[in-house]
């Protein structure tokens, strides 16, 4: 069945948005979700300029230049919970049988698991990662043309894809993997920490392991090589996009994989 | 317009071979044949883990057989997904179709724009629906505050709401109080003759069996073992009347009356033994009838009161689980009707 | 006195443990990349440096072995344990039966820290190996303190965790909630960082509050970097602590049950 993209944003639109309104009913949870957020980058960024108070650089690389990139994961964190907090929620899905409901609507299933929830922590890590974002572009020297404008947005936009790309595929597990909780895809999030640094500071395994296998790498240390013109890394940036496809492209696969392989839960 | 559509290509539901379940080998639905016809409502019976909600899931879409064959409206329900749910309601009876947090009318107003349903046909139904359900009540609230009842009504009118062809019900009236029960079978036997819709249903409930179905289809350990009439199953099945007589005198040795008479027996309940002027007689409805006892029984005294009891169909279909028809009459009566 | 059910709790608890093994080593895995993170990015900070802030790179690689055994122990996995009943309700079962919720949920994660800790300190025996150059406990003495002060600290993380927890009466948002305890733990206890490496007034404000208990405490003994009698009274602190964070639990969850309303769900 052909599905136009116009239709597809209509319905996420109007799902999200009455998950939204779901959400709001349980303020309390609404703030504490965001400030948790907000909390956990601040003391981020303070462990960053603590290292930094002691040190000029780490191989080369500047406080705002690691900020960027820190602040990089987080907003792409942001971004994965804020809109598609549902991958999160796949375990519960398939554990409970819930994806029953899904798989009998005309509406393809992984817009459905997008819109399963909303995590209100990713507002927190948007702002926040956001400022911290636009802090460390203003304190770095970069030409402005309508070439690094455009590089920047193509950055940006792969390295969410990427991110929520990854987050999906993990998920995917709980097809799987039944019964320990969502240990193996907090597992692939938390690989996470090592783009928040610099890739040169690991061994080439490790650099081959985020950049390649489950690629973290492209969602804020190319980005951020390729802004800076950090010169024999910044090239990578022009394989983001194509990264972006082929996460999108092993996330979808494995999601269909599982679905064959779902058995629902008995009767 | 409806008649029309009787016509057109029927629904028809191949399901053969090997369907695997979980851990080993073992298959939750093995050579089940059944074709269901456009606007039939059948029932789809068995004992708990025989194979019903198995084969709902994979008419449906949401589970992917290991082999075999699934048609429904010539469509392959896990290759073709989005078209076959575009065309089909379901009610999973202990789970919801609803949002859990939201309002139920805004529920119901997401999946109008899920199964792009017009407004117009959007807002009859509504109005319809609200009416034979009883739902103006409880439209406001979101699915969590609801009780089963309501849930059950909300979810049969999510189903229904974008006037599928096929509607399967997975134990629809589960758990409900009687009252509840009849109006949703109301709204059912109504969409089917307004609509046309075929509906599967499986159930527990004899009375929704009764009450909703010509058709009836038995199934256990994953085969099935009857497909006919219900009227059928229960012609073969349910030859034994038991008939009670009030009588204005105790009579002895009453038995002696029907010796000529193969296949009829005494009652001895409590209520015969303890009460001298009350008396059960078990009979083959086929070799004898019920006239006939009760003219030989008046024959030696008056009858106050009778009253003749037939076997439910629920003793019927106990008889079927536990293996105790004879196999060979079940697969000549599902040959003979089918 | 009744210890005997609580002992039994804990065994529960540990074989609860053992049963959901897989999510557990999982969930240590994913504790283990912060770690292999943490650690190569200190590798680069130390590159041509002696030592930063009185750390010496042998140190520092102590310092993350030892914080890492520390955060292991009444990981997330207990933690949201404890949550995980206030928010489903389920903790109206536990007032059905004749324990001390307090005391019950101290059996519980000390039986699920037996494991944590011995699966850490394998671990860890296994990584000092390669690491040659951490220096870990040099004598004896230095040893023994250390030992109580790391299971003091487990007492100390308790006390912090489940006055957390309980405050999910009241705000229903349990992830939330130990996210954030979380954030505030790990910079204030000196898990992030040293708190030797912080500005002056920050480590004096670290100090006063009891999170610095759970990490600092046991890494500075550890390292030798403390005198017999400033260990002690780094353990007393310890000791205050707990007692304090004990007493403000039973306080809390008195006030908490007083005005229960049930979250089920």
């Amino acid at each position: 069945m052909k599905i136009s993209p116009r239709r597809i944003l209509y319905l996420y639109w109007r799902l999200f948005s009455q998950q939204l309104k779901a959400m709001m009913e349980y303020s309390a949870d609404f703030y504490i979700m965001i400030g948790a957020a907000v909390m956990t980058q601040v003391t981020g960024f303070l462990f960053l300029w603590v290292i930094f108070s002691r040190i000029p650089d780490i191989q080369g690389w500047q406080f705002w230049e690691v900020a960027f990139m820190y602040a990089a994961i987080y907003v792409s964190e942001g971004v994965g919970s804020l809109f598609f907090e549902g991958t999160w929620r796949m375990l519960r899905l398939v554990n409970l049988g819930e994806l029953d409901r899904y798989l009998v609507r005309p509406v393809p299933v992984v817009l459905q698991i997008f819109c399963t929830g909303i995590g209100m922590n990713g507002l927190g890590n948007i702002i926040i990662g956001g400022t911290i974002i636009i802090m460390s572009l203003s304190h770095i020297h970069i030409v402005w043309s309508l070439q690094t404008v455009g590089m920047a947005i193509i950055l940006f936009v792969s390295a969410m894809i990427i991110r929520v790309a990854i987050n999906l595929a993990a998920n995917c597990s709980a097809f799987w993997i039944r019964n320990s909780g969502n240990a193996f895809p907090i597992m692939i999030h938390n690989l996470g920490e090592f783009a928040k640094y610099p890739i040169t500071i690991f061994s080439l395994g490790l650099q081959l392991f985020i950049s390649i296998v489950v690629p973290f790498a492209f969602v804020s240390f190319v980005p951020a090589a390729a802004m800076f013109g950090k010169e024999s890394w910044s090239y990578l940036g022009w394989f983001s996009p194509l990264v972006a496809v082929y996460c999108c492209g092993v996330a979808l696969l494995l999601l269909r994989i599982g679905l064959r392989r779902y058995e629902s839960a008995g009767n | 317009m409806f008649r029309q559509a009787v016509k057109d290509p029927g629904l028809a539901g191949a399901v053969k071979h090997l369907f695997t379940q979980r851990y080993k080998d073992k298959y939750a639905v093995e050579g089940i044949d059944l074709t269901i016809e456009e606007g039939e409502t059948v029932a789809y019976v068995g004992p708990n883990g025989a194979g019903k909600s198995t084969t709902i899931k994979m008419l449906s879409g949401v589970l992917v057989p290991s082999g075999g064959e699934i048609r429904v409206d010539g469509l392959i329900p896990y290759k073709q997904r989005m078209e076959n749910a575009a065309q089909i309601g379901a009610v999973f009876g202990q789970r919801t179709q609803l949002w859990w947090d939201i309002p139920v009318r805004e529920s119901l107003a997401l999946l109008k724009d899920i199964y792009q349903v017009p407004a117009y046909t959007f807002k009859r139904n509504m109005d319809v629906f609200t009416e034979i359900l009883e739902m103006e009540s409880f439209l406001h609230l979101s699915a969590r505050k609801l009780s089963l009842g309501q849930r059950m009504r909300a979810d049969l009118a999510a189903a229904l709401l974008h006037n599928p062809k096929i509607v399967y019900l997975d134990e629809p009236t589960i758990g409900l109080d009687i009252a509840v029960k009849q109006r949703i079978r109301d709204f059912i036997k109504e969409m089917n003759r307004t609509q046309g819709t075929t509906m599967l249903l499986t159930t527990h409930d004899l009375g929704d069996i009764e009450d909703l179905c010509e058709r009836l289809v038995i199934i256990d350990h994953g085969r099935i073992i009857y497909d006919g009439k219900l009227q059928d199953v229960k012609d073969m099945f349910a030859r034994e009347r038991t008939i009670h007589m009030q009588l204005s005198s105790p009579v002895t040795d009453i038995y002696s009356s029907f010796l000529d008479l193969s296949d009829v027996h005494l009652e001895k309940d409590e209520a015969s033994q303890l009460n001298p002027l009350s008396l059960s007689i078990r009979f083959d409805r086929f070799n004898c009838t019920a006239s006939e006892i009760v003219k030989r029984v008046m024959n030696r005294t008056e009858v106050i009161d009778f009253r003749i009891d037939e076997p439910s169909i629920e003793h019927i279909i106990r008889r079927v689980y536990e293996g105790k028809m004879d196999s060979s009459v079940l697969s000549s009566a599902s040959r003979g009707s089918a | 006195m009744g210890i005997k059910k609580y002992y039994s709790l804990a065994l529960c608890s540990m074989q609860n443990t053992l049963a959901y093994r897989l999510s557990f080593i999982l969930n240590f895995a994913a504790n283990f990349i912060g770690l292999i993170a943490m650690y190569c990015l200190w590798q680069a900070v130390y590159d041509g440096r002696a030592q930063l802030s009185g750390f010496t790179w042998p140190q520092m690689q102590s310092y993350l072995l030892i914080t890492f055994l520390v955060n292991s122990m009444l990981s997330y996995y207990s933690e949201s344990g404890i949550t995980n009943k206030i928010i489903d309700g389920s903790v109206m079962m536990d007032l059905l039966k004749p324990l001390h919720f307090q005391k019950a949920r101290l059996a519980e994660t000390l039986g699920s820290c037996v494991l944590e800790g011995i699966l850490s300190c394998v671990l860890i025996g296994v990584l000092a190996v390669f690491t040659v150059g951490a220096s870990l406990l040099q004598d004896g003495l230095t040893s023994f303190l250390f030992l109580i002060s790391l299971l003091s600290s487990i007492l100390v993380k308790f006390g912090i965790v489940y006055i957390t927890a309980l405050l999910c009466f009241w705000t229903m948002s349990g992830i939330g909630l130990i996210w954030a305890r979380m954030a505030v733990t790990n910079l204030l206890s000196g898990a992030l960082v040293p708190l030797a490496f912080f500005p002056p007034w920050l480590k004096s404000i670290a100090m006063l509050l009891p999170f610095q208990g759970i990490v600092n405490t046991p890494v500075t003994i550890g390292l030798g970097m403390t005198e017999m009698i400033q260990a002690l009274q780094l353990i007393a602190i310890q000791w205050i602590w707990i007692i304090i964070l004990w007493l403000l639990g039973k306080w809390m969850w008195s006030w908490a049950v007083r005005q229960i309303t049930i979250h089920g769900g």
